[in-house]
């Protein structure tokens, strides 16, 4: 008796067939996303892509049939793909978070697009000394001493931090700490740039007990448990844990803050630069500027986003108004590394 | 009546019809080969390639990012101390491990299979949030700091970011792992031989060490060098329990990647890296004499 059993059998011409199939949407995606407009974005996720979702793209950007499409990550893996993906035509997104020291690099490499500024109208208002024509700063929020008003008073320089009321009550995250090195040469030199100087100091403050923590949230938990009673922090955050209910205040140090900005670029390589554009531009307008400001504490970096009420009086400069001090982006390029490694072996093991 | 049995259809194999098992299966391990070579390749190339602060990874035929591990005594250290965790972890497990599968293997309580499901659950979970777990734990004001402080009322023990941490955290990452190996190898050793060892007068911990321990030893090895082999690329433990201050070789290798940018240093610290894990592994595996291997 013959099997009744159909045979399968998967012949090369079918095998061949179903793989273009399958690859198809892959292959046609490119051209497909261009039509209905959409903008890749590479983000941070968390809090932060909530908030660009809530404050940009669905009010301003939806309305206008641009569809903003996130794709999380954290900074390290983004610049890691924009490197690899330089030799492409065609890079995977259209527009990138970056720190401004990043940008700053990547634009060195030869990566970003020179921006055209009429494309962005919304530019004119950006701070001046914000401003680059392959960077558009979205947030910037100033580093003060953070402390806790239960535990101690508050240090009014750097060099407080090496008394003996802040002894062993120090702690900063490892990942802040190039921009903890620029707050010790503001302090020891009056500029950002003299990082010898601030070995110097970092070193006493290491040998006064100084603790290190991996990530910048572990500072809310340590001064939470009353682990620390001081430390260097953007005020963004020190805003975000005070609404938090955790017992932090700030204190803007005599010798200058440094500025942390944090902002967008768009890769040479993007496809929708169009798109990227209009995202730039909605994220300048200024209702999505206070967004920002009142759920992370971030200052706006335009000029016509008055804040009001409390993120107002949270965010508020003292008077006289502090010197802020954005860093050398040239000089950290150049240093960071050097200091990276040193900072593990004399700091971290030290 | 025919008396002769139906014959059995046979198909017979026709050449150029369809795709064989083992066709169908080639695929699959040529992706799976490249996927893993590729990589490999790409990591050795870097590795040799030369880093500047400013313009990063350049290519180049440099055996910089080498000579630097050998150099600098921080990249030792942190080796050193990455091998020391590693096998003490292991050691650590083997002792904990032993006994529970042991006890598991020979159990006929009706909780056994609740026991495996108990023992298995942690694996459920990724490392990070089980990782996050221990951290809620360990911190201060965290549940055990807690009841520590009130056996030690004068808060200056630590118990997050210290190397206890790293222990307990690996540990119970691994230890599972081992636990079900042994216990599958336990099975297979008949309880009829250590009764027999014993109706002979042994004791039952020369019985264990003669009889059972000997057969045991191609599963102890070959769960010993899985929890190296993990232990030694612990990420996410060190870098959340072990802290700042504790550094092992997976975590330092993210930062020369990911802060520093330093590409060719990553890479080189890589194979480093996995070359000590593959040398641990062969001299685990010498340590047991040939005629116990499997």
């Amino acid at each position: 008796m013959r099997d009744s059993v159909p045979e399968f059998r998967l012949r090369r011409r079918a095998l061949l067939a179903g793989s273009v199939a399958l690859a198809a949407p892959a292959l046609l995606s490119t051209r497909a996303r261009a039509a209905e407009d959409r903008v890749v974005l590479a983000t941070w996720g968390g809090d932060y892509a909530r908030l660009l979702r809530e404050n940009i793209d669905t009010p301003l950007l939806a309305p206008k049939g641009v569809k903003v499409v996130q794709t999380i990550d954290d900074e390290p893996p983004r610049i890691a793909q924009m490197i690899a993906q330089r030799m492409l035509p065609r890079g995977t997104f259209d527009v990138a978070s970056l720190e401004a020291a990043y940008a700053y690099r990547l634009k060195d490499m030869n990566l970003l697009e020179t921006l055209d500024e009429s494309k962005i109208p919304n530019l004119k208002y950006v701070h001046p000394n914000l401003r680059t024509n392959f960077f558009v700063p979205h947030i910037y929020s100033p580093q003060v001493l953070i402390y806790d008003p239960k535990q101690v008073t508050a240090p009014t320089n750097f060099g407080d931090l090496l008394g003996p009321k802040y002894k062993g009550k120090v702690g900063f995250p490892t990942n802040n700490n190039f921009y903890v090195a620029m707050a010790a040469s503001l302090y020891a030199s009056g500029n950002v740039t003299d990082i010898e100087k601030a070995k110097a100091l970092l070193i006493k403050l290491n040998q006064n007990g100084l603790r290190l923590y991996p990530e910048t949230d572990s500072i809310a938990a340590a001064f939470k448990s009353k682990e620390i009673n001081s430390g260097v922090m953007w005020l963004a955050r020190v805003v975000m844990w005070q609404n938090a209910g955790i017992s932090v205040a700030a204190s803007f140090p005599k010798e200058g803050s440094v500025l942390y900005v944090s902002g967008f670029v768009v890769p040479k390589n993007a496809v929708n630069k169009q798109g990227a554009y209009q995202f730039l531009n909605a994220m300048l307008e200024p209702s999505a500027q206070q967004g920002f400001a009142a759920h992370m504490g971030y200052l706006p970096t335009v000029t016509n986003a008055p804040l009001s009420g409390k993120v107002a009086e949270q965010l508020a400069l003292p008077n006289p108004a502090p010197r802020l001090v954005s860093p050398d982006y040239a000089y950290d390029a150049k240093e960071t590394a050097p200091f990276n490694s040193w900072w593990q072996s004399k700091i971290q093991q030290g | 009546m025919n008396a002769t049995a139906p014959a059995i259809a046979v198909p017979r194999r026709r050449s150029g019809g369809g795709i064989t098992a083992g066709a169908m299966v080639l695929p699959a391990t040529v992706i799976v080969l490249v996927m893993m070579a590729a990589p490999l390749i790409l990591l050795a190339r870097d590795s040799v390639n030369h880093f500047d602060p400013t313009d990063l990874m350049t290519a180049a035929l440099t055996p910089q990012s080498y000579l630097r591990f050998f150099t600098d005594p921080y990249y030792l250290r942190v080796m050193r101390t990455t091998v020391l965790v590693a096998v003490s972890a292991t050691g650590l497990c083997v002792l904990f491990g032993v006994p529970i599968a042991y006890r598991l293997a020979r159990s006929r309580s009706r909780w056994k299979s609740a026991i495996v499901v108990a023992l298995v659950l942690p694996l459920f979970m990724s490392g990070t949030v089980r990782t996050l777990g221990w951290m809620i734990l360990f911190i201060k004001g965290g549940l055990l700091g807690s009841v520590l402080r009130l056996v030690w009322p004068d808060d200056s023990i630590d118990l997050m970011y210290t190397p206890f941490a790293v222990m307990v955290g690996l540990l119970s990452f691994v230890l599972p792992y081992l636990v079900l190996i042994l216990q599958a190898s336990f099975e297979k050793i008949s309880p009829a031989l250590e009764e027999a060892a014993r109706g002979l007068g042994a004791t039952p911990g020369r019985a264990f060490r003669r009889v059972v321990w000997p057969l045991l030893l191609p599963g102890l090895i070959n769960a010993v060098i899985l929890c190296l082999i993990m232990n030694m690329n612990a990420f996410a433990t060190p870098l959340l329990l072990g802290g700042p201050r504790f550094a092992m070789m997976a975590p330092q290798i993210y930062t020369e990647f990911a802060t520093n940018n330093n590409w060719p240093l990553a890479a080189a610290l890589s194979l480093i890296l996995m070359f000590v894990t593959l040398v641990l592994s062969v001299v685990a595996n010498r340590l047991v004499p040939r005629r116990y291997r499997a």
